[in-house]
C-alpha cells in the first residue's frame, strides 16, 4: 500500500504534472482532429520523451490516450465526426442532441461519464492489475472469434438503418478486410498488384472517408434543407433530469468498459458498442435512441473512457500491448530501458504506481478543461458549412496522409468518401460497414487460427469453458430472436411457451426501436399516426423486419429532419411499404 | 475559425518531432564538399514503435550530430518494408533518402512470395549494416518441454506460433521441427508481442521470438528458453544452447542495415557511412543496443551484401533439401 502513496508523490512532482497536463491537452486536441489518433501522435512524440524519465514520458503518453477519449466526444457530437473510433456510437444521439440545440448537455454527460467511467476504472485498477495477470491468457483465438461474432451481431443491433440492410453494410465490410496479402499463405487477394493495398486497406481512410468525406458531401447537396447550428448553446451542463436518466449508463458503461478493455483487441471500441447495445436493450424507451437519448453518449462516452483505463491492465501487468496505442507506449518504455513485463510492479513500482495515479489527475484536469473548453469548441458550430467544410475536408485529408504518410491513402479516402455519400443517398448506414471491417479481420485471422490448433475441428469452440460460454451467448442473441419469430409465424397468435416466451422481451426492445428510429422525433410529430402503432407490434410479432414501415421520411422536411441526428432516416431511406407484408423477410 | 487552433497545435507537434534535437549544426560538417546540404530522410518500413523504427531512431540522432544535418525518420509501413523499398528504388539516388532496411525482406520474403514480388538487395547501395537480432524457441512450462529433444521425445504433434508467413521465426521452427522429423503446424501470429501471448497463454506449444521480446517472460519464469538461433551463444544468454550445438542446422537471425538508393554518389555514401559510425561510437545508442539485446553488425556494405546474399543461398538450400513450402500453412 505504500508504494501506491509514494506513487502519488511520484504523481505531484511539478515536472510530472506539468506532463500529465501537457499530455492531456494534447489528447483532447488530437482527439478533436478526425484521423489523427492518439497512436500515430504518440508514436510521433517518442524523439520527445528520449530526454525524459520514464515516469514522466509515460505519464504524458498515457494523458495523450486517455485525454484522446474525451477530445473524440467533441466533433463527434458536433460534426458527426468521430474524432476516435470509439466515439462512433456517440454519434448517434450525440449529434442528434446537438441538433436540438443541446450539445452543451451532451458534451457534458460525455465529460461526467468520461470522468465516472475512467476514475472508477483507476480504483479497479489499482486492486485488479495484480490479480487480473492468469485471466487474459486464457484468450485465445477460440475467444477472439466468438468476440468477434459477438461484435459484428450487436453492429446489426446498434444500427439505425434497419437490420438487412446493416447486415449488407456489414458483409461489405467484412469483404473488405479481406483485400490484402493473406496472413497465413502470403497469397495477395484483390491488392491489384498493388503493393500499398498488401497489407489491406487502413482503417482510418475507410473511417474518414466514410463518415467525413461522405457526410460533407451529402450536407452539400442538403445544404438547401440545412438547419442554422444552435446560436447559442444553453446549459453545458446536463439538467438534473440527464444526469438521473444518465447514471444508470454510467455505472453500467463504466463496468462494461473496465471489463471489455482489459481484453486484449480493440477494447474501447467494443465497450463502447456494447454498453450503447445494452442501454438501448435495456430502455423502455428505445425508440428514443438515435433521437438524441441522453443515455446514448452517456454509456458509449463512460465505457470508452472506462475501456481505455483498463487497457493499461495487460501492458502493465504482463507486458502485453492491448491495442495499437498500448504498442507504441510498450515501446516507448523500451526506449528508457524499462521492459513491460509481470516484474513491472515489483521492479518498477514507482513507474507503475506513478503512471496509475497521474491518471486519476489527469482525469481530473481533462473534466475541469472540459468546462472552459466546451464553450470554445461549441463555437465550431456557429461557422457556416461553406467555411468549415474545406477546412474540414483539408484536416482530414492532412490527417488521412499523415499516419501512413501515404499519398494513396489520400485517394481512399476521397474514394470511401464517395461510397459513403452514395450510401447514404440509398438509405445505408456506413456505421456497420465500418466496424465489420475493423473486426473482420480479427474474426478470419482468429478462426483460422483456431481451426489450426484444434486441427480443423470445430467443436472445439463448444468445449474450452471461456469460447463455449460466448458461443452459448452468441446463439442466445441471434438465433432465439430468429426461432421465435419462425414459431410466432406459424402460429398467428403468440402462444408458443418456453423459451420463445421468454423472448418478446429480448426482441422487442431492439425491433421497435428500429423501427421508430424512422420516426422524427418523440411526440406527435408529422406522420406519428395511429396507423404505426399496430404496425409496430406486427413488427414486434414478425421479428426481423428489413425496412421500416413508418411512413413519415418523405413528408418531414426542415426542422423535423434536421432533428434527426442518427445516420438512418433521410427522405428516400425508408421505403414504405406495407407494414404488414411479410414477403420480404429474411429466412 | 476555432478549428484551426488544434490545427496549429498539429502544425507545432509536427515541427517540435520533425526537427526535435536534431538542429544542432556544429558537428565536423563541411569536411566533404557540399553534401549534406539539406536533411536526409531515413525511411522506415515498420511501424512506429516497433523494433525496426526505435533502432533507426535510436541512430538518426547521434548520426545527425556528426552529418550537422538533420535526419528525419518516416515510416512508411507495409509488407515487411517492400512498400519501402518499392519508394525507396524510386527517390532519387542523391544521398537524401536512405532507408532502415531489415534483413528478412531480403532473404526471408522472397522464400514466401511470388519472385515478381520478392525484393533484391542487389538493386540498393548498402550503406552499413547495423546490427542483429538473435531467435529464441520458448516454450510454455506446462508442456515440460526443455531441449528440442523432449520436443522429440514427447511423440506428438506440436503447434507453434510464429510472428507471421515469411520471417525468421516461421522459418527457424519448419527447419528445426523439419530437420527433428517433428509432425509441426505453424499458427501464425501477427508479430512477437501476440505470439508470446500464445505460449504463455498456452494456445500453443512453443514459438520463436526475438530475444529482447521474450527476455522478461524467461526471466520470470514464465517462458522456458530451449534454443537460440544464433551462432554462437548471445553473451545475454549463456545457458542456453544455440540450434547448431543441439545438432540442427538452423543459423537465422535478423539484420538490419541502412540502404540507399543504387546510383548514389559514392561521396554520399561515404559521408552517410562515417556519420552512422559515428552514431554507432555514441554511448546512448550503445546502450539502447545492451537494452534491446541487440548484437552490432556495424560491416561495410560489401560484406553486409555477402552476408544477406548467404543467408538467402541457405535458407533457398535448406528449405528445398527439406521440402518445406514457407507459403502453404
Amino acid at each position: 500500500m505504500s508504494a501506491v502513496i509514494d506513487g502519488f508523490a511520484v504523481v505531484l512532482e511539478p515536472t510530472n504534472l506539468l506532463y500529465c497536463l501537457v499530455g492531456v491537452v494534447i489528447g483532447m486536441l488530437i482527439g478533436v482532429l478526425p484521423g489523427l489518433g492518439p497512436a500515430a501522435t504518440i508514436a510521433i512524440l517518442l524523439p520527445v520523451t528520449f530526454g525524459m524519465e520514464p515516469v514522466t514520458a509515460v505519464i504524458m503518453l498515457a494523458g495523450i490516450f486517455y485525454g484522446a477519449q474525451y477530445g473524440g466526444t467533441i466533433t463527434s457530437v458536433l460534426l458527426r465526426l468521430p474524432g476516435e473510433a470509439s466515439s462512433v456510437v456517440t454519434v448517434f444521439d450525440g449529434y442528434a442532441l446537438a441538433r436540438q440545440g443541446r450539445a452543451g448537455a451532451a458534451l457534458g454527460i460525455a465529460a461526467i461519464g468520461s470522468f465516472v467511467g475512467g476514475t472508477l476504472s483507476i480504483v479497479a485498477l489499482t486492486f485488479v492489475a495484480p490479480i487480473v495477470a492468469g485471466f487474459a491468457l486464457d484468450f485465445g483465438p477460440p475467444e477472439y472469434t466468438l468476440l468477434a461474432l459477438l461484435g459484428i451481431m450487436l453492429v446489426a443491433t446498434i444500427s439505425s438503418g434497419g437490420r438487412i440492410r446493416a447486415l449488407a453494410a456489414a458483409g461489405v465490410g467484412l469483404l473488405l478486410a479481406t483485400v490484402g496479402r493473406d496472413d497465413f499463405t502470403s497469397a495477395e487477394r484483390f491488392t491489384l498488384g498493388n503493393l500499398s493495398l498488401a497489407d489491406g486497406i487502413d482503417f482510418v481512410p475507410i473511417a474518414m472517408g466514410l463518415f467525413g468525406l461522405g457526410e460533407i458531401l451529402y450536407n452539400l447537396e442538403e445544404r438547401h434543407r440545412a438547419v442554422q447550428p444552435p446560436a447559442k448553446v444553453t446549459g453545458v451542463w446536463p439538467s438534473r433530469a440527464d444526469l438521473r436518466q444518465s447514471s444508470g449508463a454510467i455505472g453500467r458503461g463504466s463496468v462494461i468498459g473496465f471489463v471489455l478493455g482489459i481484453l486484449p483487441g480493440g477494447g474501447a471500441v467494443l465497450s463502447s458498442l456494447a454498453a450503447y447495445a445494452l442501454e438501448k436493450r435495456r430502455s423502455k424507451h428505445p425508440e428514443r435512441f438515435g433521437q438524441g437519448a441522453i443515455e446514448g453518449v452517456a454509456a458509449p462516452e463512460t465505457a470508452n473512457n472506462a475501456a481505455t483505463t483498463s487497457s493499461f491492465i495487460p501492458l502493465l501487468s504482463l507486458g502485453i500491448p492491448a491495442n495499437a496505442t498500448m504498442a507504441v507506449i510498450f515501446g516507448a518504455l523500451l526506449i528508457q530501458g524499462v521492459t513491460p513485463g509481470p516484474q513491472l510492479v515489483t521492479e518498477h513500482p514507482e513507474l507503475f504506481w506513478g503512471v496509475v495515479n497521474s491518471m486519476y489527475i489527469g482525469n481530473v484536469l481533462l473534466l475541469i478543461m472540459s468546462i472552459p473548453l466546451l464553450g470554445v469548441f461549441v463555437r465550431i458550430l456557429r461557422v457556416r458549412a461553406t467555411v468549415l467544410a474545406p477546412i474540414t475536408v483539408l484536416i482530414t485529408l492532412v490527417g488521412a496522409y499523415t499516419v501512413n504518410n501515404s499519398v494513396f491513402d489520400i485517394g481512399l479516402v476521397i474514394g470511401f468518401g464517395v461510397l459513403g455519400y452514395l450510401m447514404k443517398k440509398a438509405g445505408f448506414d456506413p456505421g456497420p460497414m465500418v466496424l465489420a471491417f475493423v473486426l473482420g479481420s480479427l474474426l478470419e485471422t482468429s478462426l483460422r487460427r483456431s481451426l489450426l490448433l484444434f486441427d480443423g475441428d470445430p467443436t472445439g469452440f463448444v468445449t474450452r469453458p471461456i469460447s463455449g460460454t460466448l458461443f452459448a451467448m452468441f446463439l442466445a442473441v441471434v438465433l432465439l430472436p430468429l426461432a421465435g419469430t419462425l414459431l410466432r409465424r406459424r402460429r398467428p397468435a403468440p402462444t408458443a411457451g418456453g423459451e420463445v416466451a421468454a423472448h418478446p422481451e429480448a426482441d422487442r426492445p431492439t425491433d421497435t426501436a428500429q423501427t421508430q428510429t424512422g420516426s422524427m422525433e418523440p411526440g406527435p410529430t408529422v406522420n406519428e399516426s395511429a396507423e404505426n402503432r399496430p404496425a409496430d407490434s406486427q413488427q414486434m410479432k414478425s421479428g426481423l423486419v428489413a425496412g421500416k414501415p413508418v411512413s413519415q421520411s418523405p413528408s418531414s422536411t426542415g426542422p423535423a429532419d434536421a432533428q434527426v441526428g442518427s445516420m438512418a432516416e433521410r427522405p428516400g431511406e425508408s421505403p414504405s411499404r406495407n407494414p404488414n407484408s411479410e414477403t420480404k423477410e429474411p429466412e | 475559425m476555432k478549428i484551426t487552433l488544434p490545427a496549429l497545435g498539429l502544425a507545432g507537434l509536427l515541427l517540435l518531432t520533425g526537427c526535435g534535437g536534431n538542429l544542432d549544426s556544429d558537428g565536423d560538417s563541411g569536411s566533404t564538399a557540399a553534401y549534406p546540404e539539406r536533411a536526409v530522410t531515413l525511411l522506415v518500413g515498420q511501424d512506429a514503435g516497433g523494433s525496426t523504427d526505435l533502432i533507426g531512431r535510436a541512430l538518426a540522432d547521434p548520426a545527425s550530430k556528426d552529418l550537422g544535418q538533420p535526419i528525419t525518420v518516416q515510416n512508411k509501413p507495409g509488407a515487411n518494408g517492400a512498400v519501402a523499398a518499392k519508394e525507396l528504388a524510386a527517390a532519387k539516388a542523391d544521398g537524401y533518402t536512405v532507408m532502415v532496411f531489415v534483413g528478412s525482406l531480403a532473404y526471408i520474403t522472397p522464400l514466401a512470395v511470388p519472385a515478381d514480388q520478392a525484393v533484391d538487395i542487389n538493386n540498393y547501395e548498402v550503406v552499413t549494416g547495423i546490427s542483429q537480432d538473435d531467435f529464441v524457441l520458448i516454450a510454455n512450462p506446462q508442456t515440460g518441454f526443455k531441449t528440442v529433444q523432449d520436443i522429440v521425445a514427447a511423440k506428438r504433434p506440436i503447434k507453434f506460433a510464429t510472428t507471421g508467413v515469411g520471417t525468421g521465426s516461421q522459418l527457424t521452427q519448419t527447419l528445426l521441427f523439419a530437420q527433428a522429423g517433428v509432425d509441426a503446424t505453424a499458427v501464425p501470429f501477427n508479430g512477437g508481442a501476440p505470439a508470446l501471448t500464445a505460449v504463455l497463454g498456452g494456445q500453443v506449444d512453443v514459438a520463436a521470438v526475438q530475444l529482447g521480446e521474450a527476455k522478461e517472460q524467461i526471466e520470470a519464469g514464465k517462458a522456458v528458453p530451449i534454443v537460440t538461433f544464433a551462432t554462437q551463444r548471445p553473451s545475454y544468454m549463456p545457458d542456453t544452447p544455440t540450434a547448431t550445438e543441439a545438432g540442427f542446422q538452423v543459423p537465422v537471425q535478423q539484420s538490419r542495415a541502412i540502404v540507399a538508393p543504387k546510383g548514389t554518389p559514392k561521396e554520399a555514401v561515404d559521408r552517410l557511412r562515417t556519420a552512422f559510425q559515428k552514431g554507432f561510437a555514441d554511448q546512448a545508442y550503445k546502450d539502447f543496443n545492451t537494452k534491446r539485446l541487440l548484437t552490432a553488425n556495424e560491416v561495410d556494405g560489401t560484406a553486409l551484401l555477402q552476408q544477406w546474399n548467404g543467408s538467402l543461398q541457405t535458407y533457398r538450400d535448406l528449405v528445398a533439401q527439406h521440402k518445406i513450402d514457407l507459403t502453404a500453412k
